[in-house]
């Protein structure tokens, strides 16, 4: 965990190791974790297990602000903070063994999970675009219910652009991802002292799960193309979609879904069901159950850290508050919303993993 | 007076900043937001920075300001600790920001804030009271 925790910068103001030339920023933009790949961080048999090869069409470096690429250039490579994280995990439970089978899953097995994003870049991206937004909602008339909303007609020049801005955002968040995963597999070899085909570190599936994507569905009866936005939700594709990578066309999506760093963490397929009802989507984590304050207010006088180990799980954290936010009673019991979405059929539980590790920023 | 206090909000952060002139709750919105940050006690006035922003409405205005701040947070590690306002109207601000840069060794970590929002937001006068309400992402 010591090494992990120096090898992948984490928290408030934490700075990355990358250093790009301008030229290698906008590669990076266009070509996600494929850039991270061509330029020694992972395989490239990692590409074939990430949502749509590692990158997305259509991103415009062009249409990105000073100011997001300043933001970007110290934070590529680093994890974050807030609900941000790396898990060390291991499978202690299988509910579907064909499934895990393809997934490459078994009983005792340990388990990485990774979650972050675009960082500070892709909140920069944002803001920029909703002054555009603003403007353009007065430009087209339209009539929105809330100050915080914000919209454009989808084939005006102020959506292709931000759709453009937005998918080097996502892009840049795979290339995040894909650093973070490599350094994390440099970690495990250095302390087991092991070869990478010992060690055996293969990607089970990375996936975005805050981004707007153009999608067939049917409504209706009718074929249409849709822009699906996920947030707060995470894609859910079955058996046969076109989308899925060759490795998991029989068995649908890999959907992970990640709870509080003390209870489970679950890994589930995506379902026919989930297209026909939501959207081809399913819940992305556990919810929280307390405010940020009332988790704070109720470690007080408490050393969740210690709390944490005496379970047998060791937590590095940049933040005191931090760790009091994220601790367990913060949030809901991940089981019972797991449950939830295997029994309403939008997907389906593969495996479970109970955290031994856990790197919050 | 009190200047801000922090208020609970389910997943997010926020504050209420208070103030006597509109230019005191800019002010104190912007201490505010970077006690969120970090304790603003460690922090020392060792260099200056030159902020504007401008909006087309005062609550366009105060989101921009802030956002302003982030940014410089966020790409330079830059934390403020004294905010004195040159000039403001016209939905424009220019102020000079005196702190130093963060360092993680000697400054606690607190939030990492992303952006200032739009959401529940509210800036108004009541009896020559200022009241802002501002909820980040973090």
């Amino acid at each position: 965990m010591g090494v992990l925790h120096s090898e992948i910068p984490s928290g408030v103001g934490s700075k990355g190791k990358i250093r790009l030339s301008p030229q290698d920023e906008r590669r990076l933009l266009t070509s996600g974790a494929r850039w991270a790949v061509e330029n020694g961080y992972g395989e490239a048999s990692d590409l074939e297990r990430i949502e749509s090869g590692g990158y997305i069409e259509g991103a415009d470096p062009e249409l990105i602000s000073q100011k997001a690429y300043e933001r970007g250039r110290a934070q590529q490579g680093t994890l974050g903070s807030g609900n941000h994280f790396l898990e060390i995990q291991y499978v202690d439970e299988i509910y579907d063994e064909k499934a895990a089978q393809a997934l490459g899953l078994f009983r005792d097995q340990m388990t990485v999970m990774i979650h972050t994003g675009s960082r500070g870049f892709g909140h920069q991206v944002c803001t920029d675009f909703l002054e555009v937004m603003e403007r353009a909602v007065s430009k087209y008339g339209i009539e929105l219910p809330d100050k915080e909303l914000a919209c454009a007609p989808f084939n005006s020049p102020e959506a292709r652009d931000y759709l453009a801005a937005m998918r080097a955002a996502a892009n840049y968040a795979w290339a995040n991802r894909q650093c973070i995963m490599h350094w994390a597999r440099e970690a495990f070899l250095r302390v087991f002292a092991a070869t990478p085909k010992d060690l055996g570190m293969g990607l089970i599936y990375d996936v975005a799960h805050n981004i707007a994507k153009v999608e067939d569905h049917i409504v209706d009866g009718k074929n249409m193309k849709l822009i699906v936005h996920r947030k707060g939700a995470t894609r859910a594709f079955p058996p046969g979609h076109p989308e899925l990578p060759a490795a998991y066309g029989k068995t649908g999506q890999p959907v992970l879904i990640p709870g509080d760093m003390g209870r489970a963490s679950f890994v589930l397929i995506g379902t026919e069901k989930a297209m026909q009802e939501t959207f081809g989507s399913t819940c992305h984590g556990a919810g929280r159950m307390m405010s940020r304050h009332q988790a704070i207010r109720r470690a007080k006088g408490r050393a969740i850290w210690r709390e944490m180990e005496d379970k047998g799980i060791i937590v590095r954290s940049a933040g005191r508050e931090t760790l009091a936010e994220e601790m367990p009673e913060a949030y809901k019991d991940i089981t019972n919303v797991v449950d939830v979405v295997h029994n309403a059929g939008i997907s389906r539980k593969v495996a479970r993993l109970r955290p031994m590790g856990v790197i919050k920023g | 007076m009190k200047t801000f206090e922090t208020i609970d909000i389910s997943g997010d952060a926020g504050i209420n900043a208070y103030g006597e002139t509109v230019e005191d709750v800019f002010v104190n919105a912007a201490i505010g937001m970077y006690s969120l940050i970090t304790d603003l006690n460690g922090i020392k006035e060792m260099k200056e920075v030159q902020v504007k922003a401008e909006s087309h409405s005062l609550e366009g205005l105060i989101v921009s300001w802030l956002n302003e701040l982030v940014f410089l947070f966020d790409a330079f590690g830059f934390v403020g600790k004294r905010i004195i306002i040159k000039t403001f109207g016209d939905y424009r601000i220019t102020a000079v920001v005196r702190g130093e840069d963060f360092d993680p060794d000697r400054h606690e970590r607190r939030l990492l804030i992303k952006a200032a929002t739009y959401h529940q937001l509210s800036i108004a006068e009541e009896k020559g009271l200022w009241t802002a309400r501002v909820i980040f992402d973090i």
